[in-house]
């Protein structure tokens, strides 16, 4: 341990020593970068997409918020702060009109882009127009599609109709980040642009170098128009494998352990290492036992029901997950001012659970599995194989379904197979996954629970439990047109309830990560609203 | 009989059991060794399971990770709280059946390619010796990555995947063999009183080429099961409850400073089988191979 | 030896053919695809997910897209990767340097070790040295590698602190020694199983060697044993290790991947196996397909050198 603050004690002296000898103009800019110095982060996967609207992971984005900047960005508590635009269009300040149409977003002033042209509202015509353009390849287009007749009206007002109202719009401009109209606009093809491999952002870290396979490194970019950054430069380190990204915290190599974190098993040792903080971070992703229903055997609520019963979720958290998520009832994460916190606690009761499957008719055959109607209780239960602790789970629940008659079968597959066809065409029976249900901080889940969004049977969506309920079709459908946060906050209160008696999935709990970094470092400050906790490097600083 | 005389080399293998490679067998201590080894894990895992209190199955999730020693657990728990020491046998069982099965069924697959094209010769030959070389030309890792992404990962399924990637080498050694034995003069003599094709593979040629057979079935039984842990080391692997050595060695890779027992169980298990089914190969090469009469 | 060159070129192109076609086939009709990573984003639907298979153009049928894939290769376009948007080979030439440094001192410890180990074990046939050897070489190549990469970290980068625990260099270093301290580790735990490959091979190579004719009349006409040892065994010893060598090349590419994920190396290992798991096709065919070439380059090229080694050998 000594060892590492010796060599972190090093890097700042030489940023120091370095300071006094750069000019005096130059230093009275980096003086504005009280402190300096880098940070090593270690994600276990690979940020490889530079460009923020091509198909990417959330690894990329943990480079996208740095490098680039939306109109606004959302904050930990889930309150929008502006970024690019001056203030954050709604409804009162005019910025967004009542029937929400038209919308009007006044643009921040001196912003430059890392080349040093100014950012003005062509730059923001550009990216809105972009996600809709059919020979760009952008990731997703749900709002952007509604998106009409954008116009400059200068160089730092820009205004824009929207075919029909989508409350959801706000959360989805948090993550589009405005990309330049000078470079990307100027190549043949955005889609194989060099900029896609050298990207040119207004963030507060410009593109330094990408060693394919290893790291990308960002340097600071002294001319951010916001607070920061405060360090010289940052590194994002690839280390695949989570036991070694985790000795590699251990040991010093990396200064912050991003990305798949901490195993859980590991709190206890982590907390008792010297000069690390650990970091329990809430995130917005829901864990649950999911059901095809259009399988026979779960088309039947009682089963469901039954299943919930037998569903030890506080043994599950206690000994696999060693007591740190916590269980929930609802799909939406606790920190949102949409979740509901008071349904009903489903209790674990291997007996209330065999009394519902008795009552419906389910009776134990020769081998001791349930049948109804000719339709055994017997089903395959699939994750990611090689998810130790999914893996963990589903035999320990394995064994109490067993108790009740109910036979399950683990079928794991790797992960390009399980979330492919086999999980957006519903080809499963059931699966255990964690999902991040709202967009962004918004509660609009129609993406999930619409009956139109159900790709199986042709929809659009990924509403993969093939879960089917008009008044929850009609509910989500007023929720999305209504820009009020009190009527909707009993819009999406109706839908959790109802979703709670019908259980297409059965949720266990919400995730907690596991995140480090070394004592010293300040503004690490994961946030449940976005994925990935290296989103405000900008505030980051050495003590 | 008489009017050819009979070139046969000494029936290596067919006749191995009253054969001098037999004895010659049975001074190499290290085969011995292995031998005795092996017999000795194989009756543990078949019996084993039956002797032990506890099921492989039976979770106890608060009393896990209970060191080797305790209470009736003799190699102590895992993660879930299981009975490491019937765990590991079962897994055993598995292992070694996955090992034995793909070695079994690649040397079939290797045997009947390498006596067709060292038999027949001519295209048929260049067609089979092509296909096996361009399967060499595959990393082993990418045919087994890909196959398993197409089916899925029971014990079966594994076993046949090993198979599918580990028959090439058998394939030319067999070919390599054949070619040399065909033009004998004890194949020339089945040829010419009109035996069949079929006659000639398989009771002429074959036995003949039976030792070399041998050694590289029994090493493969070796590679077999560590490609199995490899598999699984890369979470393709034998899919929970049903333990497997590799997939017991992955899921304790994240205890391995916590709780070693349960890297250094299986991990020891892998290592002795293995090296056990490796000292029985290189015997048996020792054995059945004649130039090792030499000084 | 023109023809000879002619006829393996024939053979060669029509072998990259085979396993262009195998490989292609496997990767596309296994289920799944590349898209499946981002079928967990928020808010991603199926709309989007078929608007971009049809832009990356996966849903054209399987021989158009092989043809247009092994088209664009002939004239040297090897694609592009699906991840990052470079081309393949520059993506490839990216990771090249780690593997083949990683390679380069891993058979360094590998051959040397190997074959003292090999030639002393040979020459005092059953001594105690010898048995140990073959001991320890079986062992060797039964403990598996991923295991013994990770207990090596544990013991060295954990508990005593003397080597790092991964990664090829410190980012801002990479001086000479630096690289050097990185290497150890997964160079002595990717040698392991070489050693042990080699020295056996060298054994019994060596033993060959020493009951052929031309040793016993070289000892016979009076030449001094260590002279023997040297200008004969060892030199004819080595010419079935060039072939070895050769045909070990596919296997440097599996080796090198699970050393690569313990220790995370940036190489071509890992570049395959993340390229597998995101079923970026374009690489993985394009790794595939630079290892084939590889693969018959190397025993083209053993062939040649054994040829050019031995002069009982003619090529034809």
């Amino acid at each position: 341990m000594i060892g590492n603050l010796t060599r972190r004690g090093m890097l700042k002296t030489g940023a120091a020593g370095l300071t006094m000898m750069i000019s005096s103009g130059a230093a009275q800019r980096l003086s504005a970068q009280d402190g300096g110095g880098q940070v090593t982060i270690g994600f276990s996967q690979e940020p490889t997409v530079m460009n923020p609207h091509l198909p990417h992971i959330e690894v990329d984005e943990g480079i996208h918020f740095n490098l680039f900047d939306p109109l606004f960005t959302i904050r930990t508590d889930g309150s929008f702060q502006p970024a690019l635009a001056r203030e954050v269009p709604t409804v009162e300040n005019g910025g967004i009109s009542e029937d929400g149409l038209s919308w009007r977003v006044l643009l921040r002033e001196g912003v430059t882009w890392h080349d040093g042209t100014p950012f003005t509202a062509e730059d923001v015509k550009f990216t809105l127009e972009l996600q809709a353009d059919p020979a760009f390849n952008a990731m997703r287009r749900t709002g952007h599609e509604l998106v009409r007749n954008v116009q400059v009206v200068n160089d730092h007002e820009i205004t824009w109709e929207m075919e029909s109202p989508f409350a959801p719009y706000p959360s989805i401009l948090a993550w589009t980040f405005i990309v330049p109209a000078h470079i990307l606009g100027e190549a043949d093809d955005p889609n194989t642009a060099p900029f896609n491999n050298s990207p040119v952002g207004t963030g507060a870290f410009q593109f330094g170098e990408r060693v394919a396979g290893n790291y990308v490194m960002l340097e600071a970019y002294p001319d951010y128009w916001g607070e920061g950054p405060h360090l010289d430069r940052a590194i994002w380190r690839y280390i695949p494998d989570m036991t070694v990204l985790y000795t590699q915290f251990r040991t010093g190599d990396i200064d912050v352990i991003g990305l798949q974190g901490i195993p859980f098993d590991r709190l206890d040792q982590a907390e008792g290492l010297d000069d690390r903080e650990i970091v329990i971070a809430p995130a917005a992703t829901v864990e649950s036992f999911t059901f095809n229903m259009e399988r026979p055997q779960f088309k039947d609520p009682a089963v469901r029901q039954a299943l919930y019963h037998a569903l030890d979720k506080q043994t599950i958290i206690d000994a696999i997950y060693y007591g740190i998520p916590k269980p929930t009832e609802t799909f939406l994460p606790l920190q949102s001012p949409y979740a509901k916190t008071d349904l009903e606690t489903v209790e674990y009761s291997l007996d209330r659970a065999r009394e519902i499957l008795d009552e419906a008719g389910w009776v134990p055959g020769d081998d001791g599995i349930r049948v109804k109607d000719g339709v055994r209780l017997a089903f395959t239960n699939s994750t990611t194989a090689g998810n130790s602790v999914r893996e963990q789970t589903q035999q320990f629940v394995q064994q109490d379904f067993a108790d009740i008659g109910v036979e399950m079968t683990i079928s794991n597959l790797p992960p390009a197979v399980m979330w492919g066809e086999y999980w957006m065409q519903s080809q499963f029976d059931s699966v255990i996954v964690g999902i991040n249900f709202p967009t962004g901080a918004d509660p609009d889940v129609s993406n999930y629970l619409h009956s139109s969004s159900i790709s199986a049977q042709g929809g659009a969506g990924q509403n993969t439990w093939q879960y089917s309920n008009p008044r929850v079709d009609e509910l989500l459908e007023e929720g999305g047109r209504l820009f009020v946060t009190d009527e909707r906050k009993a819009i999406y209160d109706e839908v959790q309830q109802i979703v709670h008696d019908d259980l297409p999935f059965l949720p266990m709990f919400q995730y907690m990560n596991l995140r480090g970094h070394k004592t010293g470092l300040e503004g690490f400050d994961p946030n449940v609203n976005v994925r990935i906790e290296t989103w405000n490097v900008a505030e980051w600083r050495w003590a | 009989m008489t009017a050819i005389p009979d070139t046969r080399p000494k029936m290596r293998g067919a006749r191995f059991l009253q054969s001098r490679g037999m004895r010659r067998f049975f001074r190499h201590k290290l085969a011995v060794l292995g031998l005795a080894m092996i017999t000795l894990i194989a009756v543990a895992c078949i019996v084993g399971p039956w002797l032990l209190p506890h099921d492989m199955l039976d979770i106890d999730i608060r009393g896990r990770f209970s060191p080797p020693l305790t209470d009736t657990y003799l190699f102590g728990t895992d993660e879930m709280g299981r009975d490491l020491a019937a765990r590991l046998f079962m897994a055993g069982r598995v292992s070694l059946m996955v090992g034995v099965a793909a070695m079994v069924l690649s040397t079939v697959v290797g045997t009947v390619i390498g006596l067709l094209a060292g038999h027949f010769g001519g295209a048929l030959s260049t067609a089979l010796m092509r296909f096996t070389d361009a399967f060499l030309c595959f990393p082993q890792i990418f045919l087994l990555l890909a196959l398993a992404a197409f089916l899925e990962p029971d014990a079966m399924m594994i076993t046949i995947i090993i198979a599918l990637t580990s028959w090439m080498e058998i394939a030319r050694i067999v070919a390599a063999e054949i070619r040399s034995l065909r033009e004998r003069d004890f194949v020339t003599a089945a040829r010419v009183s009109g035996a069949s094709h079929a006659w000639i593979m398989f009771r002429e040629l074959l036995p003949n080429a039976a030792g070399p057979i041998i050694v590289a079935a029994t090493l493969t039984v070796a590679r077999a099961i560590l490609i199995e842990a490899y598999v699984s080391f890369l979470g393709y692997g034998i899919q929970p409850p049903l333990p497997s050595w590799g997939n017991m060695l992955n899921n304790a890779q994240q205890y391995l400073d916590s709780a070693p027992w349960l890297a250094i169980v299986p991990g020891v298990a892998i290592t002795l089988a293995v090296t056990s089914f490796n000292f029985i190969g290189d015997g048996l090469r020792d054995a059945l191979d004649a130039r090792s009469d030499m000084p | 030896m023109a023809t000879f060159l002619l006829r393996r070129l024939g053979h060669s192109l029509l072998l990259l053919v085979l396993v262009s076609i195998i490989g292609f086939a496997l990767l596309n009709l296994a289920p799944g695809g590349p898209l499946s990573q981002f079928a967990l984003s928020p808010g991603m639907t199926q709309a989007d997910l078929d608007r971009i298979a049809e832009q990356m153009g996966l849903n054209r049928p399987l021989p158009v897209q092989y043809l247009d894939w092994a088209g664009g290769l002939f004239f040297g376009d090897w694609g592009a990767s699906f991840r990052d948007g470079r081309s393949v080979l520059s993506v490839i030439s990216g990771h090249l340097f780690a593997t083949l440094l990683l390679m380069a001192a891993s058979t360094i410890i590998s051959v040397g070790l190997g074959t003292l180990v090999g030639v002393l074990g040979a020459t005092r046939r059953y001594s105690l040295f010898d048995q140990l050897a073959t001991v320890g070489a079986m062992v060797a190549l039964s403990i598996p590698t991923f295991w013994f990469g990770l207990v090596a970290i544990y013991v060295f980068a954990l508990e005593l602190g003397w080597l790092p625990a991964g990664n090829m260099y410190t980012i801002g270093d990479q001086s000479l020694g630096d690289y050097a301290i990185h290497l150890i580790l997964p160079s002595v735990v990717l040698a392991l199983v070489n050693v042990a490959i080699w020295s056996r091979y060298m054994r019994s190579a060596m033993l060959d060697v020493i009951g052929q004719d031309f040793v016993r009349t070289a000892r016979a006409k009076g030449l001094r044993s260590q002279r023997v040892l040297w200008r004969h065994i060892i030199r004819n010893a080595l010419i079935p290790m060039i072939t070895l060598a050769g045909l070990q090349l596919p296997t440097l590419l599996s080796g090198a991947l699970v050393t690569e994920t313990v220790f995370t190396w940036p190489g071509m290992g890992r570049l395959f196996l993340d390229s597998l798991n995101y079923n970026d096709y374009p690489v993985v065919m394009g790794i595939l397909m630079f290892t084939a070439i590889l693969v018959l380059l190397g025993n083209l090229a053993a062939d040649i050198l054994v040829a050019a080694v031995d002069p009982r050998v003619r090529l034809e």
